[in-house]
């Protein structure tokens, strides 16, 4: 017995935390410089788990920091700055009234800045940790960069913004690490694969701003003002790793090629943007590569090192080896092929992807500036348009809409032009983030898609698009298509399809004849097969109960999943059925 | 008025002048009588003296001055007159003229051509705009640096700048004001490289705060498991998939229901009980106790009131010796039957181990299925927004085309929500940031409104 009464609140939770007030309070500071310096040094609130301890009895909502954190931005170097500044603006406000005009100057003059360097060396200790954490910033710059100049924020900020987001296209472009793109209702989302890092992004679409009046501009630009800072070093590194010119130049062998054009070209310049603008929109144009350090050798390709490996290890290697083989094609998609943009189309957007996959792109003179050659260009392949009809079209050319280059990134390989036509119905333009795992739902265009990348012929769909008119012997050999298709999903195995496409050939031209007998090849097969069915089966017999009722409920799930798909199928199919009879009636009617 | 009439006087005395336009009225203007009055008053002076004449004179003068750029009687007559030779030639070469000077005939327009000013007289100069405010210290001032330089003081500013010159060509650079972080032309540097390692004292270092306190690895851990970027659903495409389309369109219903649902709630709880009184139930209730109703009332069940006491019935008696001996023995007699049948029980468990065995493991099953819980739970926590505020992170309502609204072509896409409230929210979501609402304009005292009397007058 005896010894001091313990006082409440003075160990344990209580003194691990701190209010945000008390912390500002310590630091000195204004709310808003706290918040700011929070940001910056990425400090978060932290939630209690006994709320009311650590709030001293009382239950209020509060928010809270860890104590050890605020003492780590006790150190902080910036902290000065901050206080600095707010003398600055405190000064200045005197001068201003008293209306001293040397003064102002003066204290302008010696405005107090602060820089973030050791701030982001301190957050991310490698040039990696960046990388992963640039999602945010790429997303903050890109949406900055197509602001208005408006009061809301510096226009510096604005013109920087977008400095840095042109950078990052242009070095995306010449790395060729470009891999999914996704068209939505709120912006593009692109997704790239930088140094082994998957990098999202989502682009606003142009002149779509209404300024909602919910968000803290003040904090959103805080966090711009550090991801910039960011991204101008990744950049900078990322820029070093191509033995790309930093800051970017574009190369002028193009407009080497003739006195005549390259003076004509200026003049066009001369007619788009100022002398001193003419450069960064030239940049932002992103139809030119750019000046390498070290000029580059005809990149030869980088063969993956071969080690005698065995087993599992050599199927993981196989696996390597084919999706880099697939990587490289996509890389190359549209090497050789000739891009023109007509006016309506979203420039940039398009510019961006078409240049990750190696083709050409060009636009209207008047359009922007960085046009590398015109429409009537004999050599153009595609031409992408997105108005229902055009007056003047050339024979050798396609006429597209721009949906078909976004889905050629996300199908790696060149699409069926005929679904793309001028004034086409569009295929649904699907989500390349989605990853169905076995026995979902797979929506038929995906279906189709896939049977595309395994290099088979679409008949089937082609003619169903172009004779509308079947007969209905027809449709059912389609549905049994279909369903195949089904089955071959289920089995995921391209062998088998083709086993059964021949099966199905050998049922079709059966005829009553005697055949000298064959020894049947896959006998072995099969008797392997049921053997191993028969030991699943015996498995199953031997099963406790509690196994047994969980390897029950795991199957019924997983029936129920097929099950759920085969009826999303069987009413994709009515609706599409649906639609074809209305079409034809339509057709009767006219 | 004096200086123009002597000017007047001077003019008309000279023998070539000729007045531009005649004056006819002069010697009405003679002949008329005057009429006296008191010339010993200024007032009277301005008042009654005819100065019409000296003024169109003047007027004159100067229409003169500005249409030819003098007296056309100071003019030689070379300069008014000419020899009309023939006008066809200069017509010719004047046409020629502005033929040549380029390719087309570049005619000025009209509307420049009437604001040119016509006049000959150049426009006065403006003096104050040409007047240095504080000309004279200036000067003064300059003057005084001159003199000071002949002795050779240099001012102060001279003076550093000419220090920080040669500090700068031995070498000693001046001290270098941080750039701002926003200026988009800054030098460019490797933040990541390896740079020089630090060769000083580290003691040293510390103690003038030029090494960084280490940063905790506590906090470069994300507050959530969340992406940065989180995708939107399959049917949120622009042209999306029938299906897809169709699934986030029942997401978005089944969030509307459950807000309707709880309106509804709230709606039901907060209405107003039916029972309101009518004319009826307040004159049954006026009238209540008043009317003898038929119904018998119940009888009182049969109740022995003679039997019932109030208050403490027994009386404390004292318990005798024996009693109080028997109850002891009792009660050690239960003690001693409480303890055999515990030893009982406790023989009787070896029988009953199997039963035990069964029941502990019951309980670790338990035991660890909550602990399976509780992980889950910690698991699906930390992909959950935090209470960090005042305020709780409410979930933003999706974003969703009705099948109508779909676009046809990417051209005619409407974007739906802002990207920006959607970054701000995902980082709340991240509890990166704690929920915020905006700060309401608090007003001390209520604004007072009043008509002005004009717009008053209109209504």
């Amino acid at each position: 017995m005896g010894g001091l009464q313990k006082k409440k609140y003075e160990r344990g939770s209580a003194t691990n935390y701190i209010s945000r007030n008390k912390a500002r309070k310590k630091l000195r500071l204004s709310l808003a410089d706290f918040r700011r310096l929070c940001i910056l040094k990425g400090i978060y609130p932290h939630e209690p788990k006994h709320k009311k301890k650590v709030n001293k009895g009382s239950t209020a909502p509060r928010t809270f920091y860890l104590l050890k954190d605020i003492r780590f931005l006790l150190h902080e170097p910036i902290v000065g700055k901050f206080r600095e500044y707010k003398i600055f603006v405190r000064k200045l406000k005197k001068a201003y009234g008293k209306a001293e005009w040397s003064g102002v100057e003066r204290l302008r003059e010696n405005k107090p800045a602060y820089k973030l360097d050791h701030i982001i060396k301190e957050r991310y200790p490698t040039f990696i940790d960046a990388l992963r954490d640039v999602d945010d910033a790429l997303s903050m710059c890109f949406l900055f960069s197509t602001f208005a100049r408006s009061g809301k924020c510096h226009v510096q900020v604005i013109q920087l913004c977008r400095r840095l987001s042109v950078e990052w296209m242009n070095y995306i472009i010449t790395s060729q690490s470009l891999r999914k793109v996704f068209l939505t209702i709120k912006g593009i989302y692109y997704q790239a694969d930088v140094l082994g890092q998957t990098i999202t992004w989502i682009v606003p679409y142009q002149f779509t701003h209404d300024h909602p009046t919910d968000v803290d501009y003040r904090v959103m630009a805080t966090f711009t003002e550090f991801y910039t800072t960011l991204l101008g070093f990744v950049n900078f590194r990322l820029y070093q790793t191509l033995n790309l010119v930093y800051p970017p130049k574009v190369s002028c062998s193009n407009c080497l090629d003739g006195q005549g054009e390259f003076s004509f070209k200026s003049e066009c310049e001369e007619d788009y943007a100022l002398e001193s603008e003419s450069y960064s929109e030239k940049l932002s144009a992103l139809s030119a590569s750019l000046v390498r350090t070290v000029p580059s050798v005809d990149e030869e390709e980088v063969e993956l090192d071969h080690f005698p490996v065995e087993g599992e290890d050599l199927e993981k290697m196989e696996a390597r080896e084919k999706i880099e083989l697939e990587l490289n094609k996509q890389k190359k998609l549209f090497e050789g092929l000739k891009f023109f943009l007509n006016r309506e189309v979203p420039r940039e957007s398009l510019a961006f992807v078409i240049r990750c996959l190696g083709g050409q792109v060009s636009w209207d003179k008047s359009l922007c500036i960085g046009s590398t050659y015109d429409e009537t260009d004999e050599t153009i392949t595609h031409h992408i348009v997105d108005r229902p009809s055009i007056d003047k079209q050339y024979i050798n050319r396609y006429y597209i809409q721009p949906q078909w280059v976004y889905d050629c990134v996300n199908g790696k390989i060149l699409l069926p032009v005929e679904d793309y036509f001028l004034g086409v119905t569009l295929p649904p333009h699907l989500s390349p983030f989605v990853e169905e795992s076995e026995g979902d739902y797979v929506p038929p265009e995906k279906l189709k898609l896939m049977a595309l990348q395994r290099g088979e012929k679409p008949q089937a769909a082609a003619a169903e698009e172009e004779e509308e008119d079947e007969e209905e012997e027809e449709e059912e050999d389609d549905e049994e298509e279909d369903d195949q298709s089904e089955g071959e999903d289920e089995a995921e195995d391209e062998e088998n399809l083709a086993e059964m496409e021949a099966k199905r050939a050998q049922g079709k031209s059966l005829s009553v004849k005697v055949t000298p007998g064959k020894a049947k090849p896959e006998n072995r097969m099969r008797a392997y097969q049921e053997e191993k069915a028969e030991e699943k089966r015996l498995a199953i017999m031997m099963m406790k109960k509690r196994e047994k009722y969980l390897y029950d409920k795991i199957m019924f799930g997983k029936k129920r999943n097929v099950r759920e798909a085969n009826k999303l199928a069987a009413k994709r199919k009515a609706h599409d059925e649906a639609g074809k009879a209305d079409k034809k009636k339509k057709k009767k009617k006219c | 008025m004096a200086a123009a009439r002597r000017h007047k006087r001077m003019a008309a005395s000279q023998p070539g002048f000729l007045p531009l336009k005649s004056n006819l009225d002069g010697d009405s203007f003679n002949k008329k009588l005057r009429k006296r009055v008191n010339k010993n008053k200024k007032k009277n002076w301005n008042k009654f003296s005819d100065i019409q004449d000296v003024e169109e004179f003047l007027d004159d003068v100067r229409l003169q001055e500005r249409a030819t750029g003098g007296l056309i009687s100071e003019r030689t007559d070379d300069s008014l007159f000419f020899v009309d030779i023939g006008e066809k030639d200069e017509k010719d070469k004047d046409t020629q003229l502005q033929t040549t000077e380029k390719g087309k005939r570049s005619k000025p327009l009209r509307i420049d051509l009437i604001l040119q000013s016509n006049s000959h007289i150049p426009a006065p100069k403006n003096v104050l705009a040409f007047q240095q405010p504080n000309a004279k210290k200036q000067r003064r001032t300059l003057e005084r640096v001159a003199k000071s330089a002949a002795k050779g003081i240099l001012p102060r500013r001279e003076k550093l700048l000419q220090l920080r010159r040669a500090a700068a060509a031995s070498g000693v650079s001046a001290k270098e004001r941080p750039e701002a972080k926003n200026n988009p032309n800054r030098a460019f540097y490797d933040l990541w490289c390896a740079g020089t390692p630090e060769t000083a004292d580290p003691y040293y270092l510390e103690q003038t705060k030029k090494k960084l306190v280490k940063r905790p690895d506590r906090l470069n851990e994300k507050p959530s498991v969340l992406p940065a970027i989180e995708v939107i659903a399959p049917g949120g495409s622009y042209n999306p998939d029938f299906f897809s389309h169709q699934d986030l369109l029942r997401e978005a219903h089944e969030v509307e229901v459950k807000k309707i649902k709880v309106e509804e709630k709230l709606a039901r709880r907060l209405a107003v009980k039916e029972d309101v009184a009518t004319a009826e139930s307040t004159f049954k209730e006026q009238v209540e106790g008043l009317i003898e109703e038929e119904e018998i009332e119940p009888e009182d069940p049969e109740v022995d009131t003679e039997d019932t006491v109030i208050g403490p019935t027994a009386t404390q008696e004292k318990k005798t010796e024996k009693q109080r001996k028997k109850e002891k023995a009792e009660r050690i007699k239960e003690l001693q039957r409480k303890a055999e049948r515990r030893v009982i029980d406790k023989r009787q468990q070896l029988f009953q181990l199997r039963s035990i065995s069964a029941n502990l493991k019951k309980q670790e099953q338990r035991t660890k299925m909550r602990q399976a819980q509780r992980k889950a739970k910690q698991e699906a926590q930390k992909s959950m927004p935090r209470r960090l505020g005042r305020l709780k992170f409410q979930t933003p309502e999706l974003d969703v085309q009705l099948s109508g609204e779909l676009a046809s072509s990417l051209r005619s896409l409407k974007p739906e929500g802002s990207i920006l409230k959607d970054r701000f929210l995902s980082l709340q979501k991240r509890n990166i940031i704690e929920p915020r609402e905006r700060a309401k304009v608090k007003r001390k005292y209520k604004a007072k409104y009043s008509e002005k009397r004009a717009f008053r007058e209109i209504q």
